[in-house]
């Protein structure tokens, strides 16, 4: 029986079969238009004075029968304010199915193929600033559900980041701008600070510049078992964005003004060789590249973590002293300077939208202005999240003068100097994510080594530029 | 009562087929969900494609020795079985734990096994003193293909056992009985007798276990997504990060089609070699 050679793999045609049956596609769409300048700053929200009770909004109709399908963001914080959503349906006769949960990539791809094919029947979604440009022609204009006397509370320069051709397209839940956590365990260690002076020459403190990250980086890895200098997310979108970030701060350019890739720039390579050198000397985790938002703050909530880049939302997780080793032992500061003499901190919003597809826009709208109302989102606030209303923001101040942390404080100052002065946003484009998932992959090979900088980032820059010249922006 | 079916099949699997296979032949995205006639030019570039070049050697490689190695360990377990006189039926029972788990619980058991920080084999070899700081087993290239590997290795080698186990209780004791007054040993009976017999089973085992790995999708996808850098990519996570991630539909289907075209020789090659070895 040596003619049984039967070690050797099956392929079967069905599977891969399967995985090419494709959706009916729907009516065509107008070709878009290449999008304005990326939004440059957001002004502060003032400070006010707390006013009566948060009020609720969306509750002063009826809409008994109805059904509303939505697809959510998930996991960790975001989920508190889908409690409140029963009190919607009891006020309003609705029920709400959430049919849908998943990260923002994880939704992303699903929006993006179910609209594509028709499919989701979806009467609200999960929507970003940084993603609803690719599903403007599958959305419903929103400025005619939501008067300009409801819109007034809210972060006016968002709601322009929200807005293209003319039209609102999404409605903002809550904001987040980068900032720099350190643990001040480490950095009041009189120890370390000796130590540190004696090696780099200057004081150990929270970190001013980009070069002083870097050292600081290099500095407290391995200082303790298991700690590492810093880490940062390093897939998908996250990654391109922090890499856009440094860049931005270097003095670089994502695109040009004719939309032609310019992160291939002298900048770009210092910020490429940033994270190349990062990862070379072991100052962040090996599994880095696996990393998502979510692993990173665990990494620092753990205590595996001197400083890093972080959002403002995950506050109320780190001073949770059940869930993080760092409650009460770590501090927040503004973007490092770059070499370009600029503080960039990557903003954006996370929001609702109407998809053009619900046949119940109505009620749609209601249970948005529910979720985004002022009580809701002071909720939300008290997690940690931003708010994007004015009277919010009032709310929450006045809170943290009351608080006996001083953090509390501290970090809205931080927050409200860093929205005016260090906000960007990524390019009001749809095609911004399929941009990242080129130029993300090109990023790890840097790291990890498999390619050199120089050479990454201009393959990274040929693609980028061949599909948005197939887009129409320009002929290549 | 034959026409309703064909009808429902002809919906259900051609239509889609034939509708995806014209949408290779567009510029069709998710952005811009219009089918426009693009000739070639979506197998022009997939051509040009170096992932995509990686991604098929690295399926096949993958395929070839995943296949091979479930295979090879489900055969030892079911002829290990297959000795055991007291406790067989527990040990059978304990043989169905991998496949009552979702490929997805496998992919994040087998990614939380292999985490280079908090994972279990760093702890296990730490702890024996085989170990000084980290392995990154899902980044480097061939130890993540390899941590893939085990994982898909482990949910499927039961089944394969289970059948082999099956053919090797219908074989007739009194073949072994002859062999034995013949002064055969244990590896002689093996190959002159149970292999042989074993031959129809092994067809079906193996069917069963490209099936299952050919579908692997959700296990690679959980623990490394075919990253870090296209390291472990595969074909079942780059056709859809193209398709999907990229939103290029298009080009998408193109390399599905290439995959089938070129997986359908491959099975009809190895049909042909079933067929030679009298199996068939």
């Amino acid at each position: 029986m040596s003619k049984h050679r039967l070690f050797a793999p099956l392929v079967v045609a069905g599977v891969i079969l399967a995985a090419c049956a494709a959706p009916p596609a729907p009516a065509p769409q107008a070709p878009q238009q290449p999008a304005a300048e990326p939004t440059q700053a957001a002004p502060a929200a003032p400070a006010q004075p707390a006013g009566d009770e948060p009020k609720v909004a969306g509750v002063d109709r009826r809409f008994d029968g109805v059904t509303l399908r939505a697809a959510f963001i998930g996991g960790g914080q975001y989920e508190k304010m889908y409690e409140s959503i029963k009190d919607w349906e009891a006020a309003t006769g609705a029920k709400v199915e959430i049919v849908y949960k998943g990260d923002g990539f994880e939704i992303d791809k699903k929006l993006k193929t179910d609209f594509a094919a028709g499919t989701g029947d979806y009467d609200v979604v999960w929507d970003h600033t940084s993603f609803f440009s690719q599903y403007i022609p599958f959305l419903e204009p929103l400025e005619k559900y939501f008067t300009p006397e409801e819109l007034k509370d809210f972060s006016q320069a968002i709601l322009k980041s929200a807005t293209r051709d003319g039209h609102l397209w999404l409605i903002p839940r809550h904001a987040d701008i980068s900032v720099v956590h350190y643990r001040t365990d480490l950095y009041n260690n009189e120890q370390y600070k000796a130590e540190f002076k004696a090696k780099y020459g200057y004081d150990l403190a929270p970190p001013e510049t980009w070069k002083q990250f870097f050292d600081h980086a290099e500095f407290f890895t391995g200082k303790e078992p298991g700690l590492f200098g810093t880490n940062f997310a390093g897939k998908e979108e996250a990654l391109s964005g922090r890499f856009y970030e440094i860049l931005v701060a270097n003095g670089g350019k994502m695109l040009d003004e004719n939309f032609k890739p310019a992160f291939n720039s002298e900048a770009g390579v210092k910020t490429a060789q940033f994270f190349r050198e990062l990862y070379a000397r072991k100052l962040v985790p090996a599994d880095m590249t696996s990393l998502l938002w979510d692993g990173v703050a665990n990494n620092f909530c753990q205590g595996n973590i001197a400083v890093h880049n972080e959002w403002f939302g995950w506050y109320s997780y780190f001073q949770d002293p059940k869930n993080c080793k760092v409650a009460g032992k770590f501090d927040l500061i503004r973007q490092p300077v770059g070499e370009g003499g600029i503080r960039s901190g990557w903003a954006g919003a996370h929001a609702f939208s109407i998809p053009a597809s619900s046949k119940n826009k109505e009620a749609a709208a209601a249970l948005i202005k529910f979720l985004t109302s002022e009580k809701i989102m002071y909720e939300e606030a008290k997690l940690g999240f931003l708010p994007v209303r004015d009277s919010v923001w009032a709310r929450i101040i006045a809170d943290a003068a009351k608080s006996d942390n001083p953090l509390d404080k501290k970090r809205l100052e931080i927050a409200q100097t860093a929205i005016a002065n260090d906000f960007f946003a990524p390019p009001l484009i749809a095609e911004w994510i399929p941009l990242t998932n080129i130029l993300t992959p090109k990023l790890q090979a840097i790291m990890l080594g498999d390619i050199d900088a120089k050479q990454g980032l201009d393959e990274a820059a040929a693609e980028v530029e061949k599909m948005l010249a197939e887009a129409g922006y320009y002929n290549k | 009562m034959l026409a309703p079916s064909l009808a429902i099949i002809a919906f259900v699997v051609v239509f889609p087929l034939v509708y995806s296979f014209y949408l290779s032949f567009t510029s069709y995205t998710l952005l811009k969900p219009v089918a426009n006639w693009n000739n070639f030019a979506n197998y022009q570039r997939l051509l040009q494609d170096p992932i995509f070049g990686q991604a098929f050697v690295n399926t096949l490689l993958f395929m070839f020795v995943t296949v091979n190695a479930a295979f090879l360990l489900g055969l030892f377990l079911s002829q290990a079985i297959a000795r055991t006189i007291r406790g067989q039926s527990v040990l059978r029972t304990l043989l169905m734990v991998p496949m009552m788990f979702a490929p997805v619980m496998v992919g994040f058991q087998f990614r939380w096994f292999f985490n280079d920080q908090v994972g279990l084999v760093n702890n296990v070899l730490t702890s024996l003193g085989l170990l000084n700081g980290s392995i990154p087993w899902l980044v480097d290239r061939w130890l993540a293909m390899f941590s893939i590997g085990v994982a898909m290795v482990w949910m499927n080698a039961p089944v394969v056992a289970i059948i082999l186990l099956a053919g090797t209780l219908s074989i007739s004791p009194e073949l072994y009985e002859a062999a034995d007054v013949d002064g055969a040993n244990s590896w002689q009976k093996f190959r002159s007798i149970t292999y042989p017999l074993l031959g129809p089973f092994i067809t079906i085992a193996l069917t069963i276990l490209s099936l299952d790995v050919a579908r692997g999708y959700d296990i690679v996808s959980i623990m490394t997504g075919g990253g870090p850098a296209h390291r472990t990519e595969l074909l079942w996570t780059y056709v859809p990060r193209v398709a999907i991630q990229e939103s290029k539909f298009g080009l998408g289907a193109a390399m599905s089609f290439v995959t089938v075209i070129v997986t359908v020789a491959f099975t009809l090659y190895l049909f042909r070699q079933l067929l030679k070895s009298r199996i068939l």
